[in-house]
Parts: C-alpha cells; sequence; structure tokens
C-alpha cells in the first residue's frame, strides 16, 4: 500500500508537534508553555479528544466542494495591492493537492472533469487517504491531520496537473536520462541506498530539504510519482512580502525561498544550491519566478530525477481572494527530450502562521531506518521496499 | 573539525566587507524603480557574471509608513560566537591539522558589565558545556541534547545567537511581519507586529512579538525550548528564558543591537548585551545557502556505524 513510513518516521518528531499545533493548539485558547521535548517519546496511539471536523471525512468533502464552486465562480477579481504598490500574494496557501501530475492514460486527451466527476474524485481520494493500513502504521494518523483533506485541498476540474504536453504526461526521457535510472535501479538492486547516510538518497528523510519548496505543487495521491511528492503533510508555503523581495517559507523544514522581484541575473554558473538560485519579476498580476543553479550532488538528484541543467520557471497569479492559480514549466536538456508545464491552483488557509520544523535537530527517524535496513542487510533480506531507486 | 573553518571563512569575509564597506557607504546605487515594466524572460544577461546589481527596492530611512527601513542584509562583526565573554585567541580544537585555519580570535566580549551572572549551580553546567563542547550523542532520547554545542551539529541558534553568528542574515519588513531569515542553516524567525501571539509551542528561534518603541523595533522573544547555548563556550539559558531585543538604527547602514536576557533558573539577575550591526553593501550582497545538514552526516552517524554502508563480507 502506500508507503508512508519513511515520511512519517522522519516527520513525527517535529512535524506532529506542528501538525497538532495546527489544529489542535492554536484551535484552544493560548497553550503557554506546551512542552513539546515530551514527544521525543513514540508518536502516542489510540482515540484522543479531538474537534470533530477533524476526522470528518464527509464534512471536509463537503467544505471542499463548496470552496471550490464559490472560487470557481469569481469572474471578476481585482487582487489587492501592497502599501507599496505590488498585487498582494500573501499568506499561507496549501501545496498539496489530490489531483494527479500525470493524466491517467485511459483518460486520453480529456483535460478536464466535469463539476460532478471532479468532487467525485475528490472525494474518492479523500476516503482512501483516510484509511489506515495497519501494516504500516500503528496508529490513527487521521489524528495528526496528515491526510491532505484535512489540510484544506480542495477538488480540481483538471484530470492531471500537466497541461503540456496535450495529453497530460511526462515528456519522454533523453537517452542518458534512461541509462542514469537504470543504473541507479541496477546499483540499488545490488545494494540497498538506505544502508548507509552516505548513500541515503532521499533528502527529506535526511533533513536536507523539505517537501516540495521547489515545485510547489507535485501532484497528489492516489498515483503518486513517489511518496514524498504526495505529501498532504505539513504542506503549507508561506508567502511574505516586502518591497523588492518574494520570500517563500515552508512549514516542511522550514525551507526558505528568498526572491528578488527585480530581475537580477543569476549568481555565477558555479554557485550551486540545494534550491537552486530564484530571481523574480511582475508581469502585471503576476509574479514570474525562474530558477536555476540547482545542485546535482550524487547520490541525491533534483526533482524527478533531474540534473544539475535543471530549469524552472514559476507564475503566481493571485485570482481569488482565497485561490492562487500557479504555473510551472520545467526544462533538463538531460532528462525530458522537451519541457513540460503544470497548471494548478493551491487555497489559502488560515491561520496565516508556519511553526518552527526543526527536522535535523532530532532526527532519529533516519537513525531508526538506517538501522533497521542495516539489520535487514545482516539477515540477508533485500529489496525490502519492492523497488530500489532512490527518490 | 570542519566546523571552525567554514566559520572562519565567513568571518574573514566579514571583515573583509567592513573595511570596503566603510569606504564606499556613500558610494550606492540609486534604488531600483519597482513594479518596472515586464522584462523579457530569457534576458541575454541571466547567466553573465555577478555585475554590480541595483540596490534592493526601498533602501530609504523609512518605510512607506514612516517607520525605520531595516530591509536588507545586514551582519555583526565580532568575535561572540566564540565566547560572548572576553576571552583571549585560542588554538582550536583540532590544531594538529586545522593550524591557524581553526583558531580562534579573542575578543572584548559584547556583555554589559563584563561577567554573566550565573547562580553557582549554572556557572558548573556553563564549565561542564564548555568542557564537552565538542561531545556529540545521537540518541533517540532527550540526552542528546545535554552536551555539544548545538552549532557544531547544525542544529538551530536560536536567539539573541543567530544575530552575532559570523553569517549575513536578511531583514524583510512590512507593516504586519517582520521576517528575519539567517544564512546560518537558512533559519527564520517571524516577528508578529501586528497582534501579539503568544508561544504556541516552544522551539528553537523563540517566539517573537515586536512593536516600535519611537525608532526603536522591541521584539521580546519566549518560548525557547530549553537546548539553546549562546556560544561555543557553553554559555547557556533553559527554557524559561526571556528576551527582550531592541533594534535601535544609528544611520541607514548601521544599527545598535541590545539584548536584555531574563531566566530565573539560570542567573541571579537579568543582564544584557550589546554591539553594532551592519549593513551589507556589496552591490550583489545575497543570502546563499548554508545548509550544514550534509557538512555534519559524517560526524554524526560515522559513531553509530550508520554513515558508510556495511560491508558484503559483513553480512
Amino acid at each position: 500500500m502506500r508507503n508512508r513510513m519513511i515520511r512519517i518516521a522522519s516527520t513525527l518528531t517535529a512535524a506532529a508537534v506542528m501538525a497538532l499545533s495546527m489544529t489542535v493548539l492554536v484551535a484552544q485558547a493560548p497553550a503557554g508553555k506546551a512542552k513539546p521535548q515530551a514527544s521525543n517519546a513514540q508518536a502516542p496511539s489510540g482515540p484522543k479528544a479531538l474537534p470533530k471536523t477533524t476526522t470528518d471525512t464527509e464534512a471536509a468533502i463537503k467544505a471542499a466542494a463548496e470552496a471550490f464552486k464559490k472560487e470557481e465562480a469569481l469572474k471578476t477579481y481585482t487582487v489587492p495591492k501592497t502599501p507599496w504598490g505590488d498585487p498582494d500574494l500573501r499568506g499561507v496557501w496549501n501545496t498539496a493537492t489530490y489531483t494527479r501530475l500525470q493524466r491517467p492514460q485511459e483518460l486520453g486527451n480529456k483535460a478536464f472533469y466535469t463539476e460532478e466527476e471532479a468532487i467525485a474524485e475528490y472525494k474518492k481520494a479523500a476516503e482512501s487517504d483516510a484509511e489506515v493500513d495497519p501494516r504500516t502504521v500503528h496508529y490513527d494518523w487521521k489524528e495528526y491531520a496528515m491526510d491532505a483533506w484535512q489540510g484544506g485541498t480542495r477538488p480540481n476540474l483538471r484530470t492531471s496537473l500537466i497541461v503540456d504536453p496535450e495529453n497530460g504526461r511526462l515528456p519522454p526521457l533523453v537517452p542518458e536520462a534512461q541509462q542514469r535510472r537504470a543504473a541507479a535501479a541496477a546499483a540499488a538492486r545490488e545494494l540497498d541506498p538506505m544502508l548507509g547516510v552516505k548513500t541515503f538518497g532521499n533528502l527529506y528523510t535526511r533533513c536536507v530539504l523539505g517537501l516540495g519548496a521547489l515545485p510547489l505543487v507535485r501532484g497528489g495521491m492516489p498515483g503518486a510519482d513517489s511518496a514524498a511528492t504526495a505529501a498532504g503533510v505539513t504542506a503549507e508555503a508561506f508567502f511574505f512580502q516586502s518591497p523588492g523581495y518574494f520570500t517563500i517559507v515552508m512549514q516542511s523544514n522550514n525551507d526558505v525561498r528568498i526572491i528578488p522581484t527585480d530581475n537580477r541575473p543569476h549568481v555565477a554558473p558555479q554557485v550551486r544550491e540545494w534550491l537552486g538560485d530564484s530571481t523574480g519579476h511582475w508581469e502585471g498580476n503576476t509574479l514570474v519566478v525562474e530558477t536555476t543553479n540547482f545542485n546535482s550532488k550524487e547520490p541525491a538528484t533534483n526533482f524527478l530525477g533531474s540534473t544539475d541543467q535543471l530549469k524552472i520557471v514559476e507564475r503566481f497569479t493571485r485570482i481569488g481572494p482565497n485561490t492562487m492559480r500557479y504555473q510551472y514549466t520545467v526544462s533538463d536538456p538531460k532528462t525530458w527530450t522537451r519541457p513540460w508545464s503544470v497548471d494548478t491552483t493551491m487555497p489559502r488557509v488560515d491561520p496565516s502562521l508556519i511553526y518552527e520544523f526543526a527536522c535535523h535537530e532530532q532526527n532519529y527517524g533516519l537513525i531508526n531506518v538506517v538501522t533497521g535496513t542495516q539489520i535487514r542487510f545482516r539477515e540477508g533480506v533485500r529489496d525490502l521496499r519492492g523497488n530500489g531507486a532512490p527518490e | 573539525m570542519r566546523i571552525g573553518w567554514t566559520s572562519f571563512w565567513a568571518f574573514l569575509a566579514a571583515i573583509a566587507v567592513v573595511s570596503v564597506a566603510t569606504i564606499t557607504s556613500e558610494g550606492q546605487a540609486p534604488p531600483a524603480g519597482r513594479g518596472q515594466a515586464a522584462a523579457p524572460q530569457a534576458a541575454p544577461a541571466r547567466q553573465a557574471p555577478a555585475q554590480p546589481r541595483p540596490a534592493a527596492a526601498a533602501q530609504g530611512a523609512r518605510t512607506e509608513d514612516g517607520k525605520p527601513n531595516l530591509n536588507g542584509i545586514w551582519q555583526a562583526i565580532n568575535t561572540a560566537n566564540w565566547d560572548i565573554e572576553a576571552h583571549n585567541a585560542e588554538a582550536g580544537p583540532h590544531n594538529d591539522i586545522m593550524g591557524a585555519w581553526g583558531s580562534e580570535p579573542g575578543g572584548m566580549g559584547i556583555v554589559e558589565g563584563g561577567t554573566i551572572p550565573y547562580k553557582p549551580e549554572a556557572l558548573k553546567k556553563k564549565q561542564d558545556n564548555f568542557k564537552n563542547r565538542m561531545l556529540v550523542k545521537v540518541t533517540n532520547d532527550p540526552h542528546r541534547f545535554d552536551t555539544g554545542d548545538p552549532e557544531l551539529q547544525c542544529f538551530r541558534p536560536g536567539v539573541p545567537r543567530a544575530n552575532y553568528m559570523p553569517f549575513p542574515f536578511q531583514i524583510f519588513q512590512n507593516r504586519d511581519q517582520i521576517l528575519m531569515v539567517y544564512e546560518y542553516k537558512g533559519s527564520m524567525r517571524t516577528v508578529f507586529m501586528d497582534k501579539h501571539q503568544e508561544a504556541p509551542v516552544d522551539s528553537w528561534m523563540g517566539w517573537s512579538n515586536g512593536r516600535w518603541e519611537g525608532d526603536t523595533l522591541v521584539i521580546d522573544v519566549t518560548g525557547f525550548n530549553g537546548h539553546q547555548w549562546l556560544d561555543r563556550a557553553g554559555n547557556f539559558f533553559s527554557d524559561t528564558a526571556h528576551v527582550v531585543e531592541r533594534w535601535t538604527p544609528k544611520g541607514r547602514d548601521h544599527m545598535m543591537y541590545e539584548a536584555t536576557i531574563e531566566d530565573p533558573a539560570v542567573y541571579t539577575r537579568p543582564w544584557k548585551i550589546s554591539f553594532p550591526i551592519y549593513r551589507r553593501l556589496e552591490a550583489n550582497a545575497q543570502l546563499l545557502e548554508f545548509n550544514c545538514v550534509p557538512f555534519v552526516e559524517e560526524m554524526m552517524y560515522t559513531p553509530l556505524g550508520l554513515y558508510n554502508p556495511p560491508n558484503r563480507s559483513s553480512r
């Protein structure tokens, strides 16, 4: 089933506190000196008295559908301006979605659902998201608001995030990318990369990067391209604006993207960063951000296995009080035969707060995952996960 | 052993910056126009080497609502991160291989009155901290925070330490909130200016509420988790600490910083640190990533046998 073990193991330490605080602590009176370090023990199991709305799938689906219809109905929306005159995109925006990155093959060139179909699809995904497989989790993780439907995701008329190519699918890989992928899979069959931190390709489990800072929306469950891109958990992006800058703080790992809006040139080509170098400018009410200068350090790779030639151009347009249109175009001549593009939306969520996500500070998830893999290795068990490719 | 020199380079760079800054502080480029016409998406100069950039918009002395404009990239130039009290230059912990690179500069200290008013048992803990500053415990339980400088392990630095580490930081200011992003680890904090918010949970960076007192930005920081150190010398506070910061502009390019630290569990009375903070004036000043997690993994996980994959023969 859904492999959320790794994600949960490394997230719970810090994120359970965060996620809980989003839904519970904030909803209550000020909690004062809550002592989260007590949660260094494993996450609690069993039922817990929580506000009904946090576990009521039906209510959440209804609310999501209503919010979707309400914002869809807005034909003329005038985006407010900041005091210094830029379009005002501030707030916390939800990056989780149930819409798949790639369109299911059977839908062919059907790019849009009807409204009824979209809501039905959302309902199906949310209900499946609310299921708990006792083989992978030993607690009811709905309690921790880790399902996307609890975070404010909405139905989407689109059948895939990808709008170009027309079939809603990723373009073919170039030959060198096929070879790269095959080599990584072969190496993983030989020796599980999770046997040592040195070979551990998953940057999220290592707390090097959080989930989805760039691009922000990557396609949802079910059918996500990997467990780590399917995040419903901590899927909030805080957009902060000040004169000349647009800064994004991710709830996940508190990754920060500082985007100057003066269209300045990129940093020198030898400067390489995990989140790349972003530079932006306004085109009318749309903020356009181009990011290059990505790292490519083995064994970790960039978005969807791309290289340091990755370039992402994002477009942010606020099309409703609670809806941000988010488009991006991805290119990497060393990975795909052509650029491809996504067009989606992000709902605004309240309260407009981001909490500290001290991931590396108590990353015992990583200790446990690597230790467990080494024990399996000594016991002669291989390929526990059914695949070995680093994410 | 990597720790010393990374920071030390940054420190050297900072010194260089200041000497340049004092010469060129009046040679600033005019502010860039905001909301400029849509620029072509693929300007040919994008891959050009760094060239003088237009200064960030709104580098005026005041914001549109008349407050001091603190937007910009800033850095303290002192050696408080080694020891906030006065201290000698010393050989570093691995001078057998690190030589002058790993050595520690002396400094006058930033503590008003010179000495931190520790309670006797807290002073003992400070001394133990210093002895064990490089003792790294990676465990599944809270004992991992008992010893070792959090900075050595790439943990968040807390406040006020983040403000005097040898790295730049950037202030983003609007009327409702101020965002501070520190190059070290990309740590961040939001300062709530619009309405006071109680700390919902404890944290490394604390929970910041701000207000203007005349031209001084006063920030009240609470909600610490008690794991913070103030420097590499083992100075510390507990989870009952309350820090009040005062940021006062003294001109366009520098401000005075002051923090009062109160923690009845550790000190006999509130005490104060103060030092100037300078604007980074390079035309191309920009925070770069200092994501130190990959830099500490070998140090942290090798003793547990978790860094290098086991040999096939060990199965």
